[in-house]
């Protein structure tokens, strides 16, 4: 009976209810849109901040060591004191190379690197370090070197050179030749895609560099800074210094590799992730901020045509008061038209909000949108929203009509 | 048990200033048809209104079939009228988006649980089992008060009120819808209270009272017609 | 933080007192006294043996969980069983005596109270005086049968609660309230237990009727024999067992038999009577429904549990004459369960704190609870590491026994005949070294 009352009351009534529905829908598509791009940004803001996999950079510091670092200093990363929490290393030497490949001549940098070396340390387990540990992101298509003579290349390069899998680069640097076969191409998003990535030793002999590296990149597992953390190390009491230094804060761990690497500086790269952090925040709160005021909005519309259509219906409501309906059942009726509404209006609210943000990441944000799981109940649950937060009021009016007054005569 | 089915003792109501029923002490005993006469103004759908549940008193005692209305709540008053009252009101207010036989079965609802073959055996009954599926505004005023009387009586209400429910109907049809509701009281004896400011109808009960300006002035038995 | 802790216990306790004193409401009284009384023991019983050091009181209140699971089985088989013939899911008065209405209030409670307060760590609970701690139990034990009074109250008289319901909600009840607590969750065991029943039937079967075939069985068999020896079995096979009992109950509820109204004549009256019967059975359905959900989230607590560290009490051991302490691999603790497991060895004045560890790669390994620089404040277990609790320094689990840095400082030991031998000397003396060197690091400092 339920439903046929109300299926009944939609068909005899329209235009009230497709008032309604559509300022669900639109409470909903919005904050389907807007949550759905937050999201998506959070996770490309995410993705990004993780190719600096590496979280300390070490390079060689102004003042000594003639602009390079040593190689064979590398090992001793793995003895420093937070050696178990260094999860990888690679180092790279990077040179300007001139590269021919079927006829074309491009200029670009070489960048000579370990891929997967296997690191014997005396007295340590033996561990294998290279890119291939520290940038799991890279989309490599084909292989990776294995031969001192293999590279792999970056993707837009080997689009301004044509070469492909299985092809031969020819590289020259102040007149020493090598010829490098191609085995993959790599896609990694960011500048890498500019140059061609060669076993080290073979670099060190093209640059004529035996023995020295450019920068090293550290993985670290680190705890998050906090107070503590960011104060100066030089400041510190021999007490604090002892529990900075015992804190794998990435400064310390930092501090811990520059002084086995001589010449060099060790930078964290959490301020670049920190900074963009707070950005991500930022740009968060706004969104969530946009997203509560355009729900309030639909809920408020929502409100004023329940209030409307409420005035048209309450005769109705007053002969059901008078024949022995209850607050309960009254409210019932109400209760579960608004559901049925919000539903139906969720789910539509769920396709329009997701093309909405379709849209508005391809115009705003030049970028495509993979619509996540959990939109969905997003959008179900902020249509319920609307809808009762908006018929809270009409349905307070709706219990306390008066049956006397409205059925006089 | 009280040998009547209402009783009033000092009832009153006022709106504000106006005093709409003077103090106004009333029995009726279970099974009788009471007619009540008056102006419009005079206080008597106050009372139907009052008897029925649906307003409450500003003062005095008021016991409806040994239910005490002053103690109830909101709620308490929707399940004594469900369960007691059948109301017919002069301008019908049929559900309009709702056919003849859906009308009665919300009544059945908000009673208990529909029954559509007992609502439709209802309307039947009351001479209107080839309209089932008509919506109000295909329905003549005649039969648009005998939904409602069907309505009315569903539930099986041991007190049917009736407020001026041929107000709005011709002779004809006054005729058919009192007859109706005389042979349905011999069925099911409920006792019936009647407003009405029309004599003739007012002479198909069994005892009536006039009210003047809030007041019980005059009351006439009606002996068997 | 205590109390944020212990609110989805205690509103278990909550709704539990609410559902006993609701179905037992002409006993009201009694039953809300001995529901404070056994909230307060279960406690009390709980604290009292934890701080004894041998007996574990984990495996009483599993023990408890685990009768009234089954208990619930039995209840809901029975209903389906003897449907009409047994009043048990009615609700009249006499059906449950008092003796065993307010036992199983009792015990009911007992195990909410020992939940509770099982949740806390040791080293929440020490920083309470314990005459301290006991008088908060008491008052919270009020608090909470307080709470459930009110509630009672506000609770709608016609909302009655049958044996049946409540037998459900009490035991759906704890076992949320356990199931956040890794060492009386009874979902994962359950499961676990799911799955080496499968496969023991699986390579029983196999032994003894295929053995000599097993190169005809065609691979595609064999993925299927594969799946019976996979996590999913024993994760949806717990399930199964896990959400039976409620559903049952549900069935027996719903499909209980309307009462017959033909003979009476008056429509009103007949309709009044089957829509309460209705009312009636849509009520008594709530409990189970409502339990359903409760046990939904229980298996979901102990699938994904919040994370928290890992940290066993150590046990106390002793070393043999010949000055060797003796841990066996199995017994009352499965040493490589990949958990850590912490013991306490005390010679004289001096004490020494270790754990034995199995790492991922299947390695066992002793080491002190402290590192070489840190004070010696101990570790904890988390996904796949251990934390130094001193600098919070996350140590991966495979890297856990090897010396150097904030890794706990390992200890030399031998396997003999399933047990690990460690010298105690050994031990004594690098625990003392170790800490005696960090404290003298931190206290120079000052």
């Amino acid at each position: 009976m339920l439903f046929r009352l109300l299926k009944n009351s939609f068909l005899k009534r329209p235009k009230s209810v497709l008032l309604v529905f559509i300022s669900i829908v639109m409470g909903a598509s919005v904050a389907t849109a807007f949550l759905g791009i937050s999201g998506e940004i959070s996770h490309k803001m995410a993705l990004e901040l993780r190719s600096y996999g590496a979280n300390i950079l070490l390079e060689p510091s102004a003042v000594e060591g003639g602009g390079f670092l040593r190689e064979d200093d590398l090992p001793k990363i793995k003895t420093v004191f937070w050696k178990y929490n260094i999860t990888g290393f690679t180092p790279y030497l990077f040179g300007v190379a001139d590269f021919s490949a079927n006829g074309k001549r491009e200029r670009g940098i070489v960048s000579g690197t370990w891929f997967a070396k296997n690191l014997e340390v005396a007295g340590e387990e033996p561990s294998v370090q290279g890119v291939r540990g520290i940038a799991p992101w890279w989309d490599v298509q084909g292989g990776w070197p294995a031969g001192p003579d293999e590279a792999i290349v970056g993707a837009a390069l080997a689009k301004r050179l044509g070469s492909a899998i299985g092809g031969h680069v020819e590289a020259t640097v102040r007149g020493k030749q090598q010829r490098f076969q191609v085995v993959g191409i790599v896609t990694t998003g960011g500048y890498e895609e500019e140059q061609l990535f060669a076993p080290l030793i073979t670099t060190q002999e093209l640059l004529q560099l035996p023995g020295k590296v450019s920068r090293v990149q550290v993985s670290a597992l680190t705890v998050p800074m906090d107070a503590f953390g960011m104060k100066n190390p030089a400041q510190m009491t021999k007490e604090e210094y002892e529990k900075w230094y015992c804190t794998a804060y990435v400064t310390s761990v930092a501090k811990n590799v520059e002084e086995v690497m001589a010449g060099s500086r060790a930078k964290p790269i959490w301020q670049i992730a920190s900074a963009e952090g707070s950005l991500l925040k930022k740009l968060n709160s706004l969104m969530l901020l946009l997203t509560i005021l355009a729900l309030v909005a639909s809920a408020m519309a929502v409100s004023t045509s329940l209030m409307a259509s409420m005035a048209e219906r309450s005769p109705e409501i007053a002969l059901m008061k008078a024949i022995g309906a209850d607050r309960y059942q009254i409210s019932a009726i109400f209760i579960g038209e608004t559901l049925i509404i919000s539903v139906i209006g969720g789910m539509v609210g769920y396709l329009l909000g997701d093309q909405l943000a379709g849209i508005i990441s391809r115009t705003v944000f030049n970028s495509t949108i993979a619509s996540p799981f959990w939109l969905f109940p997003t959008a179900i649950i902020s249509a319920f929203v609307v809808a009762f937060a908006g018929s809270v009021a009409p349905l307070r009016r709706a219990l306390s009509i008066e049956p006397v007054r409205v059925l006089k005569g | 048990m009280s040998p009547y089915i209402i009783e009033t003792g000092g009832l009153t109501r006022s709106y504000g200033d106006i005093c709409a029923l003077k103090p106004l002490d009333l029995q009726v005993p279970e099974g009788e048809w009471l007619s009540v006469m008056g102006h419009s103004g005079s206080g008597k759908s106050t009372l139907m209104n009052l008897v029925g549940g649906l307003d409450r008193p500003t003062g005095g005692t008021l016991q409806v079939g040994g239910e005490n209305l002053l103690a109830l709540t909101e709620d308490g008053l929707a399940r004594f009228r469900r369960n007691f009252v059948g109301i017919i009101f002069q301008q019908h207010h049929l559900v309009p988006y709702l056919t003849a036989i859906e009308n009665v079965m919300m009544a059945q609802y908000f009673h208990s649980m529909p029954d559509e073959a007992e609502a439709r055996h209802a309307l039947e009954r009351v001479g209107l089992g080839h309209r089932l599926k008509n919506r109000p505004g295909e329905l003549s005023g005649g039969e648009q008060q005998r939904v409602c009387i069907a309505r009315a009586i569903i539930n099986s209400p041991k007190l049917l009120l009736g407020d001026e429910p041929t107000g709005n109907l011709d002779h004809k049809s006054t005729i058919m819808v009192m007859e109706l509701l005389k042979e349905l009281r011999g069925e099911e004896r409920f006792t019936v209270i009647m407003v009405t400011h029309n004599q003739d109808v007012a002479a198909w009960g069994d005892r009536t009272i006039h009210l003047d300006d809030g007041m019980l002035v005059r009351e006439e038995r009606m002996n068997c017609q | 933080m205590i109390a944020v802790k212990l609110i989805p216990h205690l509103l278990a306790a909550l709704c539990l007192l609410l559902v006993l004193l609701r179905c037992f409401a002409s006993r009201r009284k009694s039953v809300l006294l001995t529901s404070v009384c056994g909230l307060s023991a279960g406690a009390f019983t709980v604290l009292l043996l934890r701080s004894m050091p041998v007996v574990s009181p984990y495996l009483l209140l599993k023990s408890l969980l685990g009768v009234g699971f089954l208990a619930l089985w039995g209840v809901s088989v029975a209903v389906n069983y003897r449907k009409n013939a047994v009043a048990l899911d009615k609700n009249e008065g006499g059906i449950v005596s008092s003796v065993a209405a307010l036992a199983g209030t009792l015990l009911a409670a007992f195990a909410a109270g020992g939940i509770a307060i099982a949740k806390l760590s040791d080293t929440a609970l020490a920083t309470f005086p314990p005459v301290l701690l006991l008088l908060v139990v008491v008052i919270v034990a009020v608090i909470v049968g307080g709470g459930a009074t009110f509630l009672e109250k506000q609770l709608s008289p016609r909302v009655t609660i049958t044996p049946v319901g409540m037998v459900v909600a009490v035991v759906a009840l704890l076992l949320f309230s356990a199931s956040s607590i890794l060492r009386l969750d009874l979902f994962s065991p359950l499961s676990m237990k799911v799955m080496k029943g499968v496969h023991d039937l699986v390579h029983q079967s196999m032994e003894s009727v295929l053995i000599p075939d097993h190169v005809f069985v065609r691979p595609v068999v064999w993925k299927y024999i594969g799946f019976l020896f996979g996590k999913e079995v024993g994760f949806w096979g717990g399930m199964v067992i896990w959400f039976t009992p409620p559903v049952l109950i549900a069935l027996a509820v719903s499909s209980r038999k309307l009462p017959s109204v033909g003979h009476i004549r008056q429509g009103a009256q007949r309709r009044k009577l089957l829509a309460g019967a209705l009312r009636e059975q849509r009520l008594q359905l709530l409990l189970p429904l409502f339990s359903l959900c409760v046990l939904a989230g229980a298996a979901y607590q102990s699938s994904f549990p919040t994370v928290e560290y890992w940290d066993p009490k150590p046990i106390p051991v002793v070393a043999n004459e010949g000055g060797m302490i003796i841990l066996p691999k199995k017994g009352d603790i499965l040493l490589e369960d990949g958990k850590i497991h912490k013991y306490l060895f005390k010679q004289k004045e001096r004490e020494a704190r270790f754990f034995v560890l199995l790492t991922p790669d299947g390695q066992l390994t002793v080491d002190l609870d402290a590192c070489a620089i840190c004070k010696p404040d101990g570790y904890g277990q988390a996904e796949g590491s251990v934390i130094c609790y001193y600098c919070k320094t996350l140590i991966p689990l495979d890297t856990v026994g090897k010396p150097g840095g904030c890794n706990p400082v390992p200890i030399p030991f031998t396997v003999k005949d399933d047990a690990v031998v460690i010298d105690a000397l050994t031990l004594i003396n690098t625990w003392g070294a170790t800490v005696q060197a960090t404290t003298r690091v931190k206290e120079g400092g000052k």
